[in-house]
Order: C-alpha cells, then sequence, then structure tokens
C-alpha cells in the first residue's frame, strides 16, 4: 500500500458526513474546552483583575504584573528555576544516554539493571525525598562517605549543609530530581538506540570509523531526534518543577530553593492572590513558549532527520 | 444504508444524554441535606457542618466533643468536615469560593483569621457577643486581637502558644546545674547553657543547651523592647532595625553561633523539638504547652519554667492561636453561635480540650480551673500561667497580607539569619528593607 493510495481512501472530501466526525470528538471537545480553554481565559482574566477569595473585586490592569517585577522573591525564584533547568536539563539528558549506551550492550543482567535504573520513575517522590533527606542530612551517609573520601587524600573537609544551606539547598532538589527522572530518560534513548539500523555500524567499521567515532557520527546524529524531544519534555519540567522542592526543603532556606511553580502555589493557597498568581503563571507560560519556539527554530541547526 | 447511519448516530446521542444525566445525578445528590432544613421545622434537629484539621486521632478527639454538645442541645446536630493540615485550606477556600449555603461549613477552625475576614466569608460575632452577653474579658490579653479585623471580633481562638522552657531534669543535675527560677534572666540563662553544652574534641556540639524552632525569635525581640512593626493592624515601618530588636535577634544568634543552641534547620533535620529532647540530645526546648502529653507519656523527668528575660527587658508571650470562627455563607447562624459559645465556655468544649491534655486554654478561668491545674507533670504549671498573663501583640501582623510578608520575606530573611550566612545586621537590614517596600506596594498605612 502506497502512501499515495491510502490519503486518497481516508481523506476524501465528504461534506455530507463531517458533522458525524465532530459528533464523535463532541466528549473529548466539550472537555477540552471546560477543562482547558476556560481556566485558560480565566487566568489571564484573573490575572488583569483584582482577584481574591470569593471572586472578582474590580479590574486590576498591568498592575499585578507591574509588582511581579518589583518582587525580589520573583526574581528569586525565577533565579532558583533557571539554575535547575541548567543544571537538571544537560545532567540528565548525559547521564540517560550513558546509561542506554551501557544497558544496549550484550551484558548479562542488562534487564535487571533497565529495572533498576527505571524504579525511581514509578516510586513515589515524597518517599523518596524522606530517604533523600536521612542521606543527605548533616551527619548522614553522604558527608560520611565525603569525609571518608576526602581524609583519604588529606583535603581538608567541613561537611556541607545540604539541605539548610542556601549554597548546596538547590543541589540538593538536582540530586533528587535526577535519581527521579533520569531513568524516563534512559528508557527513551534506549528505544532510540535500538532502532539504528546495524548496516550503519557496519558500513562505518568497512570504512574504518573506530568506537567513538561510530558514536559520534552515527549513533548521534540518529537519535538527535529524541534528543530533542527529550530536551524540550525536560526542560518544561525542569520550568514547571515543584514537588521536589517542595518535598525537599519547602522552598528554604531564605527562598533559596523556592522554584517559580511553588511561588505560583504559595500565593494563590497561603496568601490568597490569585491574581498575583495568575499573572505569574502566565509570565511562565510566555517564557516556556518562547524558549520551545527558540529549540524548534535552533533544532534545524543539530536535528537530523531520517526521511529528509 | 442511511436508515442504519442514522440509528448509529441516535445511539450516540442516546449514550451522551445517559452519560450527561448522569453527571447530574451526581451533582444533584449533594442537595439533599437541603431536607434537614424543613424536618427542623417538625422538630428534627437543625443540622450545622463543624470543619477543623487534624489527625484521625485529633478528629476522634473533636467529635467526642461534639457528642458532648450534642448531649446538651439536642436540637443541634453537628456533622464533622475533617481534612489534613496539608489540604485543609486549599478545600475550605474552595467550598467558600463555591458561594453555596449548602456546602459552605457553619463553624471552621482557621488560621490566620484577619486574612479570610478581608475577603468577606466570615460573619462578624460583635452582634451575638452583644446580644447574648458572653464575656470577653475572660480572654487573656491581647489575643482576641489575633481574631479581629478593622475592630469587630470574627473568630475565638481556641487556645493561646504560652511558650515555656522545658528542662530535663537529669541534665542539669548531671551538670550541676541549679534548676531555673521563675525570674531567671538571660545572663543566668547563658551561664546555664555554657555548663549544659557539651562538645567534642572538634568543638563541634554533641549535646545542645537549647533547641528552639527559628519562629521562636520574636519572643527574645519583644521581651527587650524591639518589635516587628510600628503598628500591628496599620504598620507603616519594620522596626527589626531598632537597636532593641538587634539586640534581640543578636542573643538568638549567638546562641547558635557558640554552639549553645541548635541551628533551626540542623533541629529540622533532626526530627524537630521533641525529638531532641527526649533523645537527649538538648537540655531545654522552648517550646508551647503541646509537648506535654508525649514527654508524659515517654515518662521523662521533666519540668518547666518561664522564659529567660533580659536584665532591663520584661516578661512577654505572643498572644494567637487559630481559631473557631462562623461562615458569612453559613445557613444555620443561630445554631452555629450556640456551638461556637458553647466551645468557647467554662464547662464547654474548653474544659473537655483541656482536660484531654490537647491545649492550654484561651480562657483565664479554665487556666485556673482544676481541668488545666491537674497532679500530672510539669510540676509548675505556674509558669505557663505566668507567661500566658504576659501575653500581648507583636509577634504577628493582624492585617490580611501579613501571612504574604512573614511567610515570603521575613521568615526567610530570618532562615539566612539562623543558618550563619549573614551577620545579624545586615541581615535585618535586608529584611526591613524588603518589609518597607513591601508594604509601600501594598498602601499601608491605610
Amino acid at each position: 500500500m502506497t502512501p499515495h493510495t491510502s490519503s486518497r481512501r481516508l481523506f476524501r472530501w465528504r461534506p455530507d458526513q463531517q458533522w458525524e466526525g465532530y459528533l464523535f470528538i463532541l466528549p473529548s471537545f466539550l472537555g477540552f474546552l471546560v477543562f482547558i480553554v476556560l481556566a485558560v481565559v480565566m487566568s489571564l482574566g484573573i490575572s488583569v483583575s483584582e482577584w481574591g477569595l470569593t471572586g472578582f473585586k474590580g479590574f486590576a490592569g498591568l498592575i499585578n504584573y507591574q509588582q511581579l517585577l518589583r518582587d525580589p522573591v520573583f526574581w528569586q525564584t525565577s533565579w532558583n528555576t533557571a539554575f535547575y533547568i541548567v543544571t537538571i536539563v544537560p545532567l540528565q539528558l548525559a547521564l540517560g544516554l550513558i546509561m542506554a549506551v551501557g544497558l544496549n550492550q550484550a551484558i548479562r543482567g542488562a534487564l535487571v539493571y533497565r529495572l533498576i535504573y527505571f524504579m525511581p520513575v514509578v516510586t513515589t517522590i515524597v518517599a523518596g525525598a524522606i530517604v533523600f533527606r536521612l542521606l543527605l542530612s548533616t551527619n548522614g551517609p553522604v558527608n560520611s562517605l565525603l569525609a571518608s573520601a576526602f581524609g583519604l587524600f588529606n583535603l581538608p573537609f567541613s561537611a556541607p549543609n545540604w539541605l539548610g544551606s542556601s549554597q548546596f539547598s538547590k543541589w540538593s532538589v538536582v540530586l533528587l530530581t535526577l535519581w527521579k527522572n533520569t531513568g524516563f530518560t534512559m528508557v527513551v534513548y534506549l528505544a532510540a538506540l535500538q532502532g539504528v539500523p546495524r548496516e550503519l555500524y557496519d558500513a562505518a567499521h568497512t570504512d574504518g570509523a573506530n568506537g567513538w567515532q561510530r558514536f559520534r557520527n552515527v549513533t548521534l546524529p540518529l537519535i538527535s531526534p529524541t534528543t530533542f524531544f527529550l530536551f524540550i519534555f525536560q526542560m518544561i519540567g525542569a520550568f514547571q518543577l515543584f514537588t521536589e522542592p517542595f518535598v525537599m526543603t519547602r522552598g528554604g532556606p531564605a527562598n533559596s530553593s523556592l522554584s517559580v511553580v511553588q511561588y505560583i502555589y504559595f500565593a494563590a493557597f497561603r496568601d490568597i492572590r490569585m491574581d498575583k498568581a495568575a499573572a505569574m503563571a502566565w509570565v511562565l507560560f510566555i517564557f516556556i513558549f518562547a524558549f520551545t519556539l527558540f529549540q524548534n527554530f535552533m533544532q534545524k541547526r543539530w536535528v537530523y532527520y531520517e526521511s529528509e | 444504508m442511511k436508515l442504519k447511519r442514522m440509528m448509529g448516530i441516535g445511539a450516540l446521542v442516546l449514550m451522551m444524554a445517559l452519560v450527561l444525566s448522569a453527571c447530574t445525578g451526581v451533582g444533584l445528590q449533594p442537595a439533599a441535606p437541603a431536607e434537614s432544613g424543613e424536618q427542623a421545622m417538625a422538630g428534627e434537629p437543625t443540622v450545622i457542618t463543624w470543619a477543623f484539621w487534624g489527625s484521625p486521632e485529633e478528629a476522634a478527639s473533636h467529635k467526642r466533643v461534639a457528642d458532648a454538645f450534642m448531649a446538651e442541645h439536642p436540637e443541634i446536630q453537628i456533622e464533622v468536615w475533617n481534612q489534613p493540615w496539608d489540604d485543609y485550606f486549599t478545600k475550605i477556600q474552595a467550598l467558600w469560593a463555591s458561594g453555596d449555603a449548602k456546602v459552605i461549613p457553619d463553624v471552621a477552625f482557621l488560621w490566620p483569621t484577619p486574612r479570610y475576614a478581608a475577603e468577606g466569608v466570615l460573619e462578624n460575632l460583635d452582634p451575638y457577643i452583644e446580644a447574648s452577653g458572653y464575656n470577653l474579658d475572660d480572654y487573656w490579653p491581647g489575643l482576641l486581637e489575633s481574631a479581629k479585623f478593622e475592630g469587630s471580633v470574627y473568630g475565638f481562638p481556641r487556645d493561646i502558644e504560652a511558650n515555656v522552657i522545658y528542662y530535663n531534669k537529669d541534665m542539669f543535675d548531671a551538670a550541676g546545674v541549679a534548676y531555673p527560677s521563675d525570674d531567671w534572666t538571660w545572663d543566668d540563662f547563658l551561664a546555664a547553657a555554657e555548663a549544659l553544652t557539651q562538645k567534642d574534641a572538634n568543638g563541634m556540639t554533641t549535646v545542645y543547651a537549647l533547641a528552639a524552632e527559628g519562629g521562636k525569635w520574636t519572643k527574645w525581640v519583644n521581651q527587650n523592647g524591639g518589635g516587628i512593626l510600628d503598628d500591628y493592624t496599620n504598620p507603616s515601618t519594620c522596626m527589626l532595625t531598632d537597636p532593641a530588636s538587634v539586640a534581640g535577634i543578636q542573643f538568638f544568634a549567638d546562641l547558635m553561633e557558640q554552639g549553645y543552641a541548635m541551628r533551626p534547620a540542623d533541629l529540622n533535620q533532626a526530627g524537630g523539638d521533641a525529638g531532641v529532647f527526649s533523645s537527649g540530645q538538648a537540655a531545654m526546648i522552648l517550646q508551647n504547652t503541646s509537648r506535654v502529653s508525649a514527654f508524659n507519656a515517654a515518662g521523662m523527668n521533666y519540668d518547666v519554667a518561664p522564659a529567660p528575660t533580659p536584665a532591663d527587658g520584661k516578661r512577654w508571650n505572643g498572644a494567637g492561636g487559630a481559631a473557631w470562627v462562623m461562615s458569612s455563607g453559613s445557613d444555620n447562624k443561630d445554631a452555629a453561635w450556640t456551638f461556637i459559645q458553647w466551645l468557647q465556655s467554662d464547662g464547654g468544649g474548653q474544659t473537655l480540650y483541656t482536660e484531654a491534655g490537647e491545649i492550654f486554654p484561651a480562657l483565664q478561668s479554665v487556666a485556673n480551673s482544676p481541668a488545666f491545674m491537674t497532679d500530672q507533670p510539669p510540676a509548675n504549671k505556674q509558669a505557663i500561667i505566668t507567661e500566658a498573663a504576659a501575653s500581648d501583640v507583636g509577634g504577628f501582623g493582624y492585617f490580611p497580607e501579613w501571612g504574604e510578608l512573614s511567610g515570603s520575606i521575613i521568615e526567610p530573611g530570618m532562615e539566612a539569619i539562623w543558618a550563619g550566612e549573614v551577620d545579624v545586621e545586615s541581615g535585618l537590614a535586608d529584611i526591613c528593607t524588603q518589609v518597607d517596600q513591601f508594604l509601600a506596594d501594598n498602601e499601608y498605612p491605610k
């Protein structure tokens, strides 16, 4: 079956039948209207109003947005979120790829390792956070290990306060996030690696390419669409980071690990400032949208599609 | 062919109609309690909904109180709406936002009251107080301020945080330190702290003299004559850079710097003050009465003392506590008032909660009654009464934006000081700059 004939059969113009199609999508379209479109329009409306617990109190124009620009906590959370993005996204991609390449080899018990590495993805994050809090506590196992490692080389060591200092709190959140999500990256990369045609490696081998060259010039370009997908996906995830800092540090100390989405939550439900929360949500959306567009534009430079 | 298609579409429409009607069926169900209103006229009890947060154990205790009330007032039936702390506020906000009298709780446990009063979801209790001659003078000084908005009472605090020093008698004995007196000073405290603190060869503290949550700093500031704001209902400026305030914060920060007091972040990681006090990692904690039942159950050898005060300072305790409020959207306000009044009475809810060891009561008469003055530890209950009698405003603001100001600016700023990341003076200066900016942005003073 060639694409030509199939498209003719599927997309034949039958105006008299169209309304039935609409009828079939109606249930989910209604849900989309109410839960997505209405919510989006409402939040835009709320962000330009004075809006409390019981609803509309008056039109506010851009006052909520202007207040955000002057709000030092908003700037702090923006900086924290930027930090999360530039650490979590590349580390997750790199670690996931290394794990996938490693487990794509014919090694004993590969399946068991894949299971183990994927387990955090399906583990409750709160349970994971409790274990991480114990591991990272000032007198905990991580610091003991570090102390003995430094001691081995006679280096001076002062135990980092992973959860209780502004210097390290963000890194604790990064560690938890990596533990939680890298397994997902690995599985997606594994699927991509297995889709790379064998004969290309054989051809490269015949041309005298060594292992690194085959990886660099065959594997990487062929899995670049996957890298692009994961990059966008993880970036949006990092922009929207909430649970990880919420359960690890509650955003502290001194707001040093507070993410933008956490601040939106506090504004809405602690401070009952729905208007300010909605304004922040829109600023966040604009940033995510702009970055995604930018990446979409940039992909021409580095993403290779086989069909082209 | 055409007929078959029409039938198919007909079936689809029918299915959707069924699904939609099923939805409305579910939606209609909560309307059922409306019938009870009609039944009330026929001699059936009036049903009021009572909302509170808490674990299943706490809920069981609240239900015992409700049972005692219903035994005295058979004409009113209490229905309980209980959520864990983490979900309580988002869910009750959703109920109020719905504006539907059928689902809005008639009586609720709430904090902070002014924030919600400003949103118009709470009933002004002034007319009820006046009509029934309810006695407000029995409350600890300053306590009702935390439940007022624009001069009117919107709620009754159930309890008051009377923060006292709990001390481990065995550890004091082992260190050869005399038990605290009722009028000990900061200097006495420092001397005791030095003797009680144990350090290892590297100078790291292994046993702390004091474990106190970071949030307890307001006591030191106010004892020393300082404050957070110039006015707690209509503030115009931050007072934390005032020398008296700085000295209060410095006292607390120095305790941590010298290794006498656990840093709050470490305390949090170590499982909180009850944990480190029980395990002997700290000889003293500064806390309200909520720890008593746990320490008694563990059979600890402890007592309490009033907090030490600066030599030229005063005794001060922060007057505040979560309050019972009435929804302005309640459809049974008279019954709700009867219940609230009973909850906040000597012989009613106040006595029951106090006897159960769950609260230090908001009413002075109950604190001085056998309900509180039991022969159970701590022996020095007078210390708790002494602190409560020194209650005053100064611990928090009573304006709607206080939660945001405190949660986003003041407490995070203090955390940096407790962690030793900034020195006290510049840390407080930074906080005050942001507080003043916040007040200006929110058009204070009004």
